[in-house]
């Protein structure tokens, strides 16, 4: 990551200057400066109301910019006749109006205008490429109908055929998903991905950081009046990162089908605010099973503590995400004595630990144990079977002590606060 | 298409020379205009229709098509159907603009031939920035606010028009006539007066047809399609201006004919302004025509003010336009 050079630049690059961007006297993004090169794609993302529109939406004079400059292969869009930038940058705003019912066609080939002379009608050449974009928008079957009675998503794709229909170097894209179906909105997105790779500097806005992080190269966030140079999705959107601009306890990890960045949000961070409220709960958990009471519980403001969890473990994640104390260990790590002994420190100091409806393996069984040798009051979830024990029955064994023991069980997770009472003055 | 109307404006044309106080033969009336071509002998019916018919016939056709023609322009402009030159208070500042005119520059020929309507053009445009400032509100011009501040604008304005017309008893009846939108007794040069100011006024909408629909999409992006917004805004504007300040100080205020015949030919033809424009202004010159036909006629000898049969036509078709768009919403 590196600041952008102006002389470093390749021709065709969008480029941001130290431009401060807003409306009137009002600043909303200050000393913007990065750099897009053709057959990139940089997502914007940061929330609402941030200036992520306004970034784009500065370049073709929707916004203004106060200082600075935005410019292409060095020449400043800003200051560009509307004619000459609209054959050098196609936009798809986030919304279009359609009060008159043109036909998809008319609309889509209204791209063309910069690009015809004064008095010259559409040509064959001008319609072979509206032909072409609403083919690859698969829009075409819509060519006769009147836009005011398309759907919004028909639409949008409309708005982008009528902005490929510019032959733009520079795509730039305002939630351009918006509106779109699953299926739409995968296709639209792998289309701008492939213009990308076919040499187009694309600047695309998304409110899913999913998204951004599967099809956009880099990612810049736009947030604070600011925004970051663009990085890789992986180095740009950690947990930490969508705490703090948006304010969200997220899981960021790598999606083992997609190999992109998935963002899993937990819970407002606004919401565990008053968190220290209620007595500590110590978990049993793992592979999940802990994820929704784990939530749950740091909603109401109790403090958590979770055993040992493996890093990779979705509850791991979780349990960082809401704060909740724990034991890490790398992937596919053992527990040692250490270990065991801070685990039945952690459980210890709980009102009560509860036992998630989680699967046992040795990896987790001495969390059980630990639970156990703690001697704070437990509450067991589910059964105990075959399909949940795979320590050999050592699993089992433990379970039946518990129960020998006091432990108060339950048939499902909805049933744990019906019962955390009993445990020592917890109010659930 | 464009023919078609082209055939029925002709058609129109000759019907209304033909019908009057002294009937006259279509063919009667197509020899005139052979005569006034070829140079032949002239007949009484020859100077009936050359001196009083045709001219009265040519500037209703010129002032539709000049009304008509404004009307396709604020339409687009403002991106609103109702949009009008009667409507949005223009007619009314550029009949204000040709009275002031009128009285200041007293009764010499050439005065009023150049003064009135360069003072209906000056009215025309003062009054379109008065009302797009009073609809807008932070750079938004918002379509009902327009509306309104033009219909209460046209309203002050009329009322001015009627204070000076008291203060100068002399001229009230014949102005107050010509308020009322009416066309009798106009000659060629009212004719040769308007066609220039129309012919000017229509360079920039015909060159400029394309941006036209794009400003349908909404100025921001008109901009980003690559229209120079507020530069085409100002020419739009102007040539609209022009053509009603052409129109009203040969005509006074006649309604709704720029609010009626863009929609209709848009219902019909689309809303493409390659087409839209001229069949809205050939549109337009055939109902006014048969508007100015139907005012000397149906009372006649009476005549009635051709504003006030548009005005009696146009109005519920305002109503009806504002509901079904309600009703739409």
């Amino acid at each position: 990551m590196s600041a952008s050079v102006p002389s470093s630049v390749p021709a065709g690059t969008l480029e941001y200057v130290g431009a401060s961007i807003g409306y009137g006297a009002r600043t909303i993004v200050r000393d913007a400066s990065f750099a897009v090169a053709p057959g990139e794609f940089v997502g914007l993302v940061g929330p609402n109301g941030a200036g992520k529109s306004t970034l784009l939406r500065a370049i073709t004079g929707g916004a203004t910019v106060s200082a600075g400059d935005i410019t292409f292969g060095g020449a400043s869009l800003v200051r560009m006749p509307e004619r000459e930038r609209a054959r050098i940058v196609g936009v798809v705003p986030q919304t279009q109006l359609a009060t008159f019912s043109f036909t998809a066609r008319a609309y889509v080939e209204m791209g063309r205008h910069a690009h015809l002379g004064r008095l010259a009608a559409p040509g064959p050449a001008d319609a072979a490429i509206v032909d072409e974009v609403m083919e690859r928008t698969d829009t075409a079957r819509l060519a006769a109908e009147p836009v005011d009675e398309l759907s919004g998503g028909d639409l949008q794709r409309l708005t982008l055929a009528q902005a490929l229909a510019q032959q733009p170097q520079v795509l730039l894209l305002d939630e351009p998903t918006s509106h779109l179906d699953l299926n739409h909105a995968l296709q639209v997105l792998e289309l701008v991905r492939a213009l990308a790779d076919g040499g187009l500097a694309v600047v695309g806005v998304f409110h899913d950081l999913g998204l951004a992080a599967r099809y956009a190269d880099r990612i810049s966030i736009v947030a604070g009046g600011g925004v970051t140079l663009p990085a890789p999705p992986a180095s740009a959107l950690d947990a930490q990162v969508v705490s703090d601009v948006f304010g969200v306890r997220a899981v960021v990890r790598t999606d083992p089908v997609t190999g992109s960045v998935a963002v899993t949000p937990i819970v407002r961070g606004a919401d565990l605010a008053p968190a220290v409220s209620g007595p500590r709960i110590g978990l049993v958990c793992g592979s999940g099973a802990g994820a929704g009471l784990m939530r749950r519980l740091a909603l109401a403001g109790h403090p958590l503590y979770a055993g040992v969890l493996n890093r990779g473990d979705i509850d791991h994640a979780v349990a960082a995400a809401v704060g909740a104390g724990m034991a890490e260990l790398p992937a596919f790590g053992e527990v040692d004595e250490t270990v065991a002994a801070e685990v039945r420190a952690g459980y210890a100091e709980c009102a009560c630990v509860v036992v998630c409806e989680t699967p046992f393996g040795g990896a987790n069984l001495p969390n059980l144990q630990a639970a156990l040798d703690s001697g704070r009051p437990l509450v067991l979830v589910g059964e105990m079977d075959g399909e949940r024990d795979f320590a050999h029955g050592r699993a089992r064994v433990l379970w039946d002590r518990a129960l020998e023991r006091g432990a108060v069980r339950v048939d499902t997770e909805a049933d744990v606060s019906g019962v955390l009472g009993r445990c020592g003055g917890v109010e659930a | 298409m464009l023919a078609g109307l082209a055939a029925a404006l002709v058609l129109a044309i000759i019907a209304g020379v033909a019908f009057g106080a002294v009937p006259i033969s279509p063919g009667e009336v197509v020899g005139a205009i052979a005569h006034a071509l070829g140079g032949g002998e002239r007949t009484l019916s020859d100077a009936v229709v050359l001196d009083l018919r045709l001219p009265r016939v040519l500037l209703a056709a010129l002032v539709g098509a000049a009304l008509a023609l404004a009307g396709v322009l604020y339409q687009a402009l403002f991106r609103n159907p109702l949009a009008d030159p009667y409507i949005l208070g223009v007619s009314s500042g550029a009949g204000l603009g040709a009275t002031v005119a009128m009285m200041a520059l007293g009764t010499s020929y050439m005065m009023r031939a150049i003064g009135v309507p360069l003072g209906a053009f000056a009215g025309a445009g003062l009054t379109m920035l008065l009302v797009v400032r009073l609809a807008s509100r932070r750079g938004r011009l918002d379509p009902t606010s327009l509306l309104l501040a033009g219909m209460a604008v046209s309203y002050i304005l009329s009322a001015l028009t009627s204070f000076l017309l008291v203060l100068d008893r002399e001229q009230m009846s014949g102005v107050v006539f010509w308020m009322m939108g009416g066309l009798q007794n106009r000659s060629w040069e009212h004719v040769a007066s308007l066609g220039v100011m129309f012919a000017i006024g229509s360079i920039a909408p015909a060159l400029y047809h394309r941006e036209l629909d794009l400003m349908l999409l909404g100025d921001e992006r008109a901009g980003q399609l690559g229209v120079s917004v507020e530069r085409f805004k100002t020419l739009a504007l102007a040539s609209a201006s022009l053509v009603v300040a052409g129109a009203v100080s040969v005509s006074g205020l006649i309604g709704f004919i720029g609010l009626m015949t863009p929609h209709m030919v848009r219902l019909a033809l689309g809303p493409r302004h390659r087409l839209l424009l001229p069949a809205s202004v050939l549109a337009g010159a055939i109902v006014l025509v048969v508007a100015d036909l139907f005012a000397r006629v149906v009372l006649a000898p009476v005549e009635i003010p051709v504003g006030i049969v548009t005005a009696l036509a146009g109005g519920p078709f305002f109503l009806w336009i504002l509901l079904r768009k309600e009703r739409t919403r």
